[in-house]
């Protein structure tokens, strides 16, 4: 039986699907470039939904910051190689907003990026600086700041969130919490996923039962905090709903993976990308390059049988490890597809510094592909690798973006600057 | 149960031979992802995320004898959501190989045994003479009574023809009207098909048992069968497994196959943009709402989301864009009904039910009144779970479809339909 292979031909290809390739793929269809999209979703799935600017500086005492804007002043200063420290702040402004625009028009809403990080709450019932938070979630981070009467419930069952974990460590600044447990009404298992949940209350008659419970709870409380399961789909609409039938106003606070915000979003991609006609192939890597002297050749393959892409510009948006965008090996960290130079440190005994949790972070979590003004990657001489080929997100050196919780910052403004730039190549004259 | 042992199987060694390109357990990041979207986590204490755990632990003497094995449906959507691309479905293949045929559930084992009595291939054991006196039976009467289809053919062992058409024994066997619609439209486009008196059943629970070898046999038949009559497409009816089964081992067995895969769904998405088949929503003035289910075996576990936009285009055909809805999650992300891996046939009401209920939920959320789908065992699974949980929608084959739309649907044709659509165009 003859296997044919399935040939793509494209202008521009993203390779990775974490936030920064699916920020990139956004801001390409906006362009109305024509674009594919591989790679496994990373982890994406994992994400809490809140988009990070700019969390902490990483080169002091780790403290978190209240001014994101501030900050990559900051920055600018103290690690003028951080990618975020590169680029302007009206195009970082601009990035989120498009994303956010993006995001909205598809389904999930999420608030407006300010001046300042708003304090948003986490599973374990502390509070973490973001820029932007799901609108499912946004009731909490207000409730919060007005220290209202609420009550947080949680369900018998449920991995990953405790109700009243989060009333124990939020109290002293929360005196008016309060916490329940209640059974999800028809899912008694010993132990239940979020997932689970919120497929669940994407049917009304389901909202209508848990609402019935809820709302026998909750008589004095000016809003109540659930875990994040509003649905997976359309969660305003979930949320509207079960809102209206519980008759005052909820709030989402995120899980610990898996939870549902990364699935949400996940699905949201792989939902309308080939809707809006970008030609996705979900879950698969890309196995092999070839940098020509006007494309980039791309093999992989997907159940079905090899595919092979030929575009003229390329997005490598693979992240770090964990996504495989960097390879570690006994002495060296590699990048596999392209192999381009990985800065890291001179030697293996660097990666890590004696304590674990080294204020200074270690600097392993530093290391990462190199790229010029333009966001192409440079060999070792200095020099661009292809002009078609541009870097985004975490891949790229100079940035521990966990210590400064920026991980979404500079993955959405990254992707932005590579866009652009690859337009630039594609259409000499639209840019 | 008898006490047969359960050999103890190493599951370490054998994720390294089945795993392709270095996927290994290793790279597990224990992150939860497969248990969280796998509907059968909890039944019998299933987790997917454990069965990895544990292969790493080395617990092979419990994992070789969990009954988890049985609730998984093989459907591989763990796969899917798992960053590392780990395949669970190809352990727990090589687990269920391992039991004892006496252990397995015997439904399943029973399907593949029938398959393997005659040369038909038919998991419920019809043999070659009757399946071609059926065809001729039925063929005979739509002749007399729909004067329009008196010249209508339904050819068997025909050589050379371009298509060999295979078909599920559920029809021959129990409902035998319900191959009549395939059989116009063929006929409408000018299809140059043919049936095959040997080989011809579409079903194969060989590979859901887990016995390799009988999976290999049933294939050989079917593949010596269309080889024998020189047919270019192996065209496959509106079922899941069976072209997965096939496919899927004409590759893994290195068989030699003269002719193409190809599906139904595929045809007639080309039918329609050629105009061969010009259908239109123009009969659903009542705005019935549909939506799709997407049978795993073709499409999240063979051809992609390719197939997947060509079942929605062939529905909006036929039903009205604005009458479509969505499942969600669709297409590869697609949840698996319960009804396949053999869970219809292993008797585990409950467990199948419960595996069902998130299908209920997707179904119910998109508040459709008919549920299209190109699978036989997504159709019987979703008539059940729709019953059970009190649904209150009808599941309906393409082809019923297709011919009501065309306005050919004979009055023996619509069992599937619903008391609104029942008496339409008649
Ligand atoms: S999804 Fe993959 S990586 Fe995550 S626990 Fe499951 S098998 Fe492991
Ligand atoms: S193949 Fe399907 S049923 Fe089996 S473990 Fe994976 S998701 Fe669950």
């Amino acid at each position: 039986m003859k296997q044919n292979t399935r040939h793509i031909d494209t202008d521009l290809t993203i390779i990775g699907s974490g936030l920064a390739g699916v920020a990139a793929s956004s801001f390409a269809l906006r362009r109305n470039i024509r674009t594919a999209q591989a790679g496994n979703t990373g982890a994406l799935a994992y994400t809490t939904g809140y988009f990070d600017l700019l969390g902490s500086l990483t080169g002091g005492s780790g403290a978190s910051i209240s001014d994101p804007w501030e900050g990559i002043r900051r920055l600018r200063e103290s690690e003028p190689l951080h990618p975020l420290a590169r680029i302007a702040e009206d195009d970082i402004r601009a990035s989120f907003e498009e994303f956010i625009t993006f995001l909205a028009e598809c389904g999930i809403t999420y608030g407006k990026p300010g001046d300042r990080n708003l304090d948003a709450l986490t599973p374990g019932g502390t509070l973490k600086k973001t820029l932007s938070v799901p609108a499912t979630m946004q009731a909490g981070v207000d409730a919060f700041a007005r220290k209202a009467q609420c009550i947080i419930i949680d369900f018998k069952g449920l991995k990953g969130f405790s109700s009243r974990q989060i009333v124990a460590n939020l109290k002293t600044d929360w005196p008016q919490l309060r916490h329940e447990r209640i059974s999800f009404p028809e899912i008694d298992q010993a132990e239940i996923y979020p997932e689970v949940l919120a497929r669940a209350l994407e049917v009304p008659a389901n909202r209508a039962k848990l609402a019935e419970v809820v709302k026998g709870l909750a008589t004095d409380a000016e809003a109540i905090g659930m875990p994040a399961v509003f649905g997976i789909h359309a969660p305003d609409r979930v949320m509207a709903d079960l809102q209206d039938r519980i008759g005052r106003p909820i709030f989402e606070i995120p899980t610990m993976p898996p939870s549902v915000p990364g699935i949400r979003l996940r699905e949201l991609f792989e939902q309308v990308f080939p809707q809006k006609g970008l030609t996705l192939i979900p879950q698969q890597k890309v196995v092999s390059t070839d940098l020509q002297a006007n494309t980039i050749q791309l093999d992989l393959k997907d159940n079905y049988g090899p595919i092979h892409i030929s575009s003229r510009a390329v997005i490598l948006a693979t992240g770090r490890f964990i996504s495989g965008g960097l390879e570690a090996h006994m002495e060296r960290i590699t990048e596999p597809l392209f192999g381009l130079p990985v800065t890291q440190p001179a030697s293996r005994d660097l990666w890590y510094r004696h304590q674990y949790m080294d204020n200074l972070g270690h600097d392993v979590h530093r290391a990462g592909i190199e790229v010029d003004e333009q966001f192409r990657p440079l060999d070792r001489d200095g020099k661009v690798v292809h002009h078609g080929l541009f870097g985004a997100g975490i891949l790229l050196a100079h940035q521990d973006w966990i210590r400064g919780r920026c991980g979404a910052g500079i993955a959405v403004a990254t992707a932005y600057k590579a866009v652009q730039a690859a337009l630039s190549v594609l259409q000499p004259a639209a840019a | 149960m008898s006490d047969t042992p359960i050999k103890k199987l190493n599951f370490k060694e054998l994720a390294s031979q089945l795993l392709p390109e270095g996927a290994s357990f290793d790279s597990c990041l224990t992150c939860g992802l497969c248990s969280s979207g796998c509907p059968a986590s909890g039944l019998e204490n299933m987790d997917p995320r454990k069965f990895i755990r544990m292969a790493m632990l080395g617990m092979d003497e419990e994992l070789s004898k969990t009954p988890w094995v049985w609730m998984c449906t093989q459907c591989k959507r763990c796969q899917h959501v798992c960053p590392m691309d780990i395949d669970i479905a190809q352990l727990v293949f090589a687990a269920r190989s391992n039991w004892p045929k006496e252990l397995k559930p015997s439904g399943i084992v029973r399907s593949c045994e029938l398959t393997r009595s005659t040369s038909s291939t038919s998991a419920m054991g019809l043999p070659p003479e009757d399946f071609v006196f059926v065809v001729q039976d039925v063929l005979e009467e739509v002749r007399e009574l729909q004067p329009q289809f008196k010249d209508m053919v339904a050819p068997m062992d025909k050589k050379g023809a371009f298509f060999f058409v295979n078909q599920n024994s559920r029809e021959p066997m129990s409902e035998p009207d319900e191959m009549v619609p395939l059989w116009k439209i063929f006929n409408l486009v000018g299809a140059d098909w043919t049936y095959s008196s040997k080989g011809w059943a579409a079903e194969n629970f060989c590979m859901f048992s887990g016995d390799e070898e009988a999976w290999h046999q049933v294939i050989q038949q079917r593949v010596d069968a269309v080889n024998e009559l020189g047919c270019r497409v192996w065209l496959n009816t509106e079922c899941g497994h069976s072209y997965y089964t096939m496919w899927n081992a004409i590759n893994r067995f290195g068989m030699e196959a003269d002719f193409e895969l190809a599906n139904l769904v595929t045809y007639y998405a080309r039918w329609i943009r050629e105009g061969k088949l010009p259908v239109n929503a123009d009969w659903n003035t009542a705005g019935l709402k549909f939506t799709v289910q997407d049978p795993c075996q073709i499409v999240r576990k063979a051809y992609g989301d390719e197939i997947a936009e060509d079942m929605r285009f062939v529905t909006k055909s036929l039903v009205g864009e604005e009458n479509f809805i969505d499942m969600q999650p669709n297409r590869s992300a697609n949840y698996c009904c319960g009804g396949g891996g053999g869970f219809l046939q292993a008797g585990m009401t409950d467990q199948r039910r419960i595996y069902g209920r998130r299908k209920f939920d997707q179904i119910a959320a998109t508040g459709a009144r008919y549920v299209l789908t190109p699978c036989h065992n997504c159709h019987s699974q979703m008539e059940d779970i729709g019953d059970h949980y009190g649904g209150g929608y009808h599941v309906v084959h393409f082809w019923t479809l297709i011919c009501l739309s065309l306005g050919i649907l004979g009055e023996n044709e619509r069992a599937y339909l619903g008391p609104e659509l029942a008496a339409l165009g008649l």
